[in-house]
């Protein structure tokens, strides 16, 4: 039984969200003896160097880590307010057992874990071992990441495990893995200082990867051109050389036009393509059709636009292109990253100094999260899980059978589909927050409600987990240590900074003591996080993503490691692709065509507006940490509709109106911004906020058939004005999903 | 109102003959006072002749600072507003309540220090009541305003006179007499905690550690200190070591008093005398709010007061500050926000022209 | 970084507010956060701009100042009003030229920016441009500014006739001397661009 044990105001009045506003011991000042301890933000891909400031256990404020090469001490809010989750009176510290009609009661360790334990074999008995499902998340520490996998294939010996990297990584890492055979952005961000020009593309640099801005602005210092491609003016396309405010899913006309283009005007380089790559003449066939003209129609911009673009970035001696959810949330998000990356290699501008490719990853291991092996076709080391090599390798490593590992199972969104559908009975949750993540909120809401049992892992009582049967209170990242591999392919460290709060555990120690429990203990048998890294190394030994050579004393000494780094004396590899060589078995890049086709669900006269979702930058994904960190909730305290004052005049809309914005599959009630910087056919909302403001009450269940992507970024919606909701959740705090 | 206020942010004559004047007005005052207090000096007592001294040179220090301090121009305005507002016909009573509820909280309880943090005023308030209090006593007793005598029926009575005239009588060994002669103790363990909360605060919080001076900040804790541990020697060498010391240690105390007094007119302790002076800005404030409000002349919104910004503009004028645009208009009624704005729209606009200037070429 | 100087470059900025959340950290003024960030006109453009403390050398905030509270330290750093002598009259907030200082009702005090005199008096970085992710805010020498940056740090602004000069530098392009301000609107930035320069709807029937 997995409904809600009570109603949420009564759940948020217990669990929060509610706000820190004032650190551990007050606003004190600091002192000489205070212990500052380097380490890196636990949120965004970037991973940036932070040094958190410790007096007696407690963190109490931050103190920024300017040797660190990365960010050299700078900062986004996020990161600068990230110590104010310590602390926090919401902070699970003990587990708790759902009661129904009074929400939950702190229960014992051993209590709690025998139950987790007895439901996990009742289930896998009663309907098999698929039946109990795992879902994870990309913010976890390589080392965890690592041990789910691990947790799920030997001790529940259930295929289906998949992680919240599903929405997010998942296509471009299957495009880069398609075209270039290795999943990462090719180049230290260092490279894009060098660059003459820079081509960004769905990519909300500014709010998302504040510290990307700093490598962006020292480039333009010398000169270099800024392309950005974006349905809103965002912060780094108000000083762009170029601003292409493509319509939502228009991207590819945007590519093709371009290559179409640099192809007609020999701005390609035709000995790099012939030397180290395959397939083009077939791409070029493709753009063929794809004149300024028609490009544009697909784009929904200027023909004119296009043919700047390509004028810009054609001709450039070195350039670097970078790309994040904004092309990659489609239903067509792996064509869209094949089509920009035709780009880079069509003109040979990849693998040295000042050339290269870049996919932002979103979450705080957004790169390591998607290659130890807890996708839900994936084993360690980027492996694919039916690869019978691969299978055997890490069976080895496992010592089981490697019979006994599962086959692929269920990706992200099916696997609600099946725990709606009544297939899955148990889920287990760690780092995943998909009530508020997951498109078509309402269907997670429900799908939720039909599990058998359900428990998950967190430290503060998340939308999802006041779902649960049971809850386990785990670690935040400060309080436990690991690696993660930042947004260059640099695998970092993350001290542990004080202890978990009595009470509370290592999430790594709570999963070795499910695993005792399940009789498989002798599987999963670490003094600690290095342990499991060290196993981990050898599991990647000989893969694409080869941690091998690294260790934590030498990801210490040189301020991090890029994989690959297949032995102890290799360097690292800051750079791929160096000298044409490319991932692939045949060593080279394979070109390859797309064509542009519709979004699955395109605006017509019922839904006549396009909506498209994102995030600010005061908040960090589903808002679970962010949106109970007072500093950050008062910068952006609540989702809000972006339109064109073309569109709010039409709709009779005023700014700060309350308006409805309705999908075929749900609705919300906010705020109009009327902001000129947005196209007239689309409306803007993040989507950081549960309930009656999720933006995910909207958004459609279609995905990309490659990568099974939601199509996060263009579903039809219909706006109008509203009246202020007066209803139990509207009251709720702004930071609870209420509206002011 | 406004017509002639202009003159006031403007001085005339010269800054320091002004202010000696003051000065020696001040000297000569409190030399007539002491005088006509002491009954012709036959109250006076010899022995404190150097206190009195001393506190004669800080009246003059005092008048000179006060004067110099009023011929700045934005001073001398408020001065002259805060005067002009608190006697405006017909709200003087109103005001005279206000001014008691300031007195009140201002000054008596010192909320405003409590609400920047609760170490500072606990030190404030210990501090400054203990030495008020000590003021009290040791002022009129060096100019010979109140002296005491033992009864002439009785040696067991004190008989206590101001100005001569008698106030009051009291048995030596009573609570009042043990309240009245350690008095100056009292307010000297208030004057330590003060000292002592002060240091504390000073030496650990960092902030304060960073912008605070050792002649400004420090130099005033210690000063007071050595004048309660001094005097506190005092009554330590008549109560329990049979008067050891005693001369050595009253010339001591008196040396700290008097370089404290000569201090007073030029270091923090000027405060003292400045804060009070300008309770006006409250009736300034309040005038301000009540009154018409300016409006930016950029995004059409109010942000204070008119007669704020027409002060502003005299101040302005008599520091020879030009806030005139070359447009004709004033960016004194531009709001501050809009500043902030037009400037960082200004620099982006230099870069912008530029940009395009170099795509053009 | 003993030789640090402070390099304001308003159109970098990306609006993020990292400044605004590290203001707040600095011990001078812990939990309080005394940079200004402004929205230019949200409705028209994304554009933002910090504005912290310009460290006049004759500072008019202090000129104003009927209480004479706000002083300048010798290394040039205009300080927060003194806690003994500001009365609270806001003289300051309205007539400093860049719209610096602020009242603090609650406590009836003006605070302001005093470039995290804890940190920088010490060789440290101010808090708001270390953290600073766009550089619109940046602190460094001047050897490096001028390798790193197009155009040239100034520090010479006049206001009607009034000339200013501050510690603080603005980043602006090579033929720059000085900053003249004039009153501009978004709309009427420059006869160069057409009038609504962030329009989208514009853009895209261009």
């Amino acid at each position: 039984m997995a409904k809600l044990s009570a109603d949420i105001p009564k759940l948020v009045e217990h669990f929060g969200p509610s706000l820190s506003r004032i650190p551990a011991g007050g606003w004190a000042d600091t002192r000489e003896d205070d212990k500052l301890v380097k380490t890196h933000c636990c949120f965004c891909g970037q991973q940036c160097g932070i040094q958190l400031r410790v007096r007696e256990n407690k963190i109490i404020g931050f103190e920024p880590w300017e040797d660190f090469p990365f960010n050299r001490g700078k900062l986004c809010p996020k990161g600068v307010k990230r110590y104010m989750q310590d602390e926090h009176p919401d902070r699970l510290k003990s587990p708790l057992q759902r009661v129904q009609d009074k929400g939950f009661v702190p229960v014992g360790w051993d209590a709690a874990l025998d139950r987790v334990v007895s439901e996990i074999r009742r289930i896998q008995e009663t309907y098999g071992k698929d039946s109990f499902a795992i879902l994870t998340g990309a913010s976890l520490t390589n080392e965890k990441a690592y041990l789910m996998g691990k947790f799920a294939r030997v001790a529940l010996q259930t295929a289906n495990i998949d992680y919240n990297g599903r929405l997010c990584m998942v296509s471009a890492g299957t495009a880069s893995k398609k075209v270039f055979g290795i999943d990462r952005s090719g180049n230290p961000w260092s490279d894009i200082v060098a660059a003459d020009v820079i081509l960004v593309a769905g990519a909300n640099i500014a709010e998302c990867a504040p510290i990307t801005t700093d490598y962006i602005w020292r480039a333009r210092d010398r000169g270099a051109k800024l392309i950005v491609i974006d349905p809103r003016m965002t912060p780094i396309a108000r000083n762009a050389d170029l601003y292409i405010p493509v319509r939502p899913g228009g991207d590819i006309g945007v590519f093709n036009g371009m290559l179409h283009v640099m192809i007609k005007r020999g701005w390609i380089d035709q000995d790099y393509i012939s030397k180290h790559t395959i397939g083009f003449e077939e791409v070029a066939r493709t753009v063929e059709k794809y004149t300024p003209e028609y490009a544009a129609r697909i784009a929904g911009v200027p023909a004119s636009m296009i043919v700047r673009a390509a004028e810009l970035f054609g001709p450039a001696k070195t350039s670097f292109v970078m790309h994040a959810r904004g092309i990659e949330h489609h239903s067509k998000g792996v064509e869209n990253c094949i089509a920009m990356m035709s780009l880079a290699l069509a003109t040979g501008r990849l693998g040295r100094e000042g050339c290269g490719y870049a996919m932002i990853t979103g979450q705080g291991n957004g790169q390591g999260g998607r290659e130890q092996g807890q996708k839900c076709d994936q084993l360690p080391g980027n492996r694919k899980i039916d690869d019978p090599e691969a299978r055997r390798y890490i069976a080895g490593v496992w010592d089981v059978p490697e019979s006994s590992i599962p086959g692929k199972g269920l990706s992200a969104v099916p696997l609600m589909e099946a725990i709606h559908s009544g297939k899955i009975k148990g889920l287990i949750s760690i780092c995943f927050n998909p009530v508020v993540s997951l498109p078509d909120a309402n269907f997670t809401r429900e799908a939720l409600g039909k599990l058998e049992f359900y428990t998950a892992i967190d430290f503060f009582l998340s939308e999802t987990a006041q779902h649960a049967d049971i809850v386990l209170a785990g670690s935040l990242m400060e309080e436990d240590e690991g690696t993660t591999t930042n947004v260059e392919g640099r695998v970092i460290r993350h001290r542990k900074v004080v202890s978990p709060p009595e009470g509370a555990w290592e999430d790594w120690k709570i999963l070795l003591e499910l695993a005792r429990r399940l009789g498989k203990g002798n599987k999963f048998d670490y003094a600690g996080p290095r342990e499991i890294f060290d196993e981990l190394r050898v599991a990647s030994k000989g893969s694409v993503s080869d941690y091998y050579g690294m260790t934590w004393d030498r990801i210490d000494e040189n301020n991090g490691l890029f994989w690959p780094c297949p032995s102890l004396d290799h360097p690292g590899t800051p750079r791929l692709y160096e000298d044409g060589k490319f991932g692939h078995p045949d060593g080279k890049a394979h070109f390859i065509p797309v064509e542009w086709r519709p979004s699955v669900e395109m605006p017509d006269e019922e839904y006549p507006i396009i909506l498209t979702t994102g995030r600010v930058v005061s908040h960090f994904l589903s808002g679970t940490q962010t949106r109970r960190i007072g500093a950050l909730v008062d910068q952006t305290s609540e989702p809000f509709c972006e339109m064109h004052p073309q569109l709010a005049t039409k709709l009779g809309i005023a700014d700060c109106d309350f308006v409805k914005v309705e999908s075929r599959r749900g609705h919300v009630v906010v705020h109009a911004k009327v902001v000129k910087t947005i196209r007239p056919d689309t409306v803007f909302v993040p989507y950081h906020w549960p309930h009656d403001r999720s933006a995910n009450n909207m958004t459609i269940r279609a995905l990309d058939p490659q990568s099974e992507i939601p199509e996060f970024k263009i579903c039809a919606v219909r706006v109008m004005k509203a009246e202020r909701p007066i209803d139990p959740i509207a009251k709720l705090e702004v930071q609870a999903g209420g509206i002011r | 109102m406004n017509a002639d206020v202009s003159q006031f942010a403007k001085a005339k004559g010269s800054d320091t003959v002004r202010a000696t004047t003051w000065g020696l007005l001040a000297t000569a005052a409190l030399i007539g006072g002491i005088f006509i207090g002491s009954r012709g000096m036959r109250d006076f007592d010899p022995a404190l002749v150097s206190y009195a001294g001393a506190t004669l040179f800080a009246a003059f220090g005092l008048g000179y600072r006060f004067s110099m301090w009023l011929r700045r121009p934005p001073t001398r305005l408020y001065w002259y507003r805060g005067w002009q507002l608190f006697l405006t016909p017909g709200s003087f009573w109103k005001n005279l309540g206000h001014l008691f509820e300031i007195f009140l909280s201002n000054f008596v309880l010192q909320r405003f220090i409590e609400r920047r943090s609760h170490m500072r005023w606990t030190a404030h308030w210990f501090l400054a009541w203990g030495c008020l209090m000590a003021g009290a006593i040791t002022f009129p007793l060096s100019f010979g305003w109140i002296h005491f005598e033992t009864g002439r029926s009785s040696q067991d009575i004190y008989r206590a006179f101001l100005f001569g005239i008698p106030v009051g009588q009291f048995p030596v060994h009573s609570v009042i007499a043990e309240l009245a002669f350690n008095a100056l103790d009292i307010a000297a363990v208030m004057v330590l905690i003060g000292v002592f909360s002060a240091l504390w605060r000073r030496g650990r919080d960092h902030g304060a550690m960073a912008v605070q001076q050792f002649a400004n900040d420090l130099m005033p804790l210690i000063l007071l200190f050595a004048i309660c541990v001094t005097g506190l020697f005092l009554t330590a060498s008549t109560h329990l070591m049979n008067g050891l010391h005693y001369t050595f240690l009253s010339q001591l105390h008196a040396i700290t008093v008097i370089i404290t007094l000569v201090y007073l007119p030029f270091g923090k302790f000027f405060h003292v005398f400045q804060r009070p002076a300008q309770l006006g800005v409250d009736f300034y404030k309040r005038a301000g709010r009540e009154g018409e409000q300016a409006v930016c002349i950029r995004c059409e919104l109010p942000y204070g007061s008119r007669m704020q910004m027409d002060d502003l503009k005299r101040v302005q004028e008599a520091l020879h500050i030009h806030y005139q645009l070359l447009d004709g208009t004033h960016y004194q009624d531009v709001c501050p926000k809009c500043r902030r704005r037009n400037l960082a729209l200004m620099q982006d606009n230099m870069w912008k022209s530029t940009r395009i200037e170099s795509e053009r070429s | 970084m003993t030789n640090g100087e402070f390099f304001i470059d308003y159109s970098r900025c990306i609006g993020c507010e990292a400044c605004v959340q590290a203001c707040g950290e600095c011990d001078t003024h812990r939990g309080v956060s005394m940079i200004h960030l402004e929205t230019i006109e949200r409705r028209d453009s994304v554009q933002t701009a910090p504005q912290i403390c310009m460290h006049c050398e004759d500072p008019i905030c202090a000129q104003v100042c009927p209480a004479d509270a706000i002083k300048k330290t010798p290394d040039g750093v205009v300080q927060s009003s003194l806690k003994p002598r500001c009365i609270g009259c806001s003289n300051c907030v309205m007539s400093c030229p860049f719209g610096v200082p602020k009242y603090q009702i609650d406590i009836d005090q003006m605070m302001k920016c005093d470039m995290c005199y804890d940190r920088t008096s010490v060789g440290k970085k101010p808090m708001c441009a270390t953290v600073c992710p766009s550089g619109a805010l940046t602190f460094t020498t001047m050897q490096d500014i001028q390798r790193t940056r197009q155009g040239v740090p100034v520090n010479e602004w006049r206001f009607g006739v009034e000339i200013v000069r501050t510690k603080v530098y603005v980043m602006v392009p090579k033929e720059v001397t000085r900053v003249d301000v004039d009153l501009v609107q978004i709309a009427t930035t420059a006869a160069a661009l057409p009038p609504d320069p962030y329009d989208v709807a514009l853009m895209l029937e261009s």
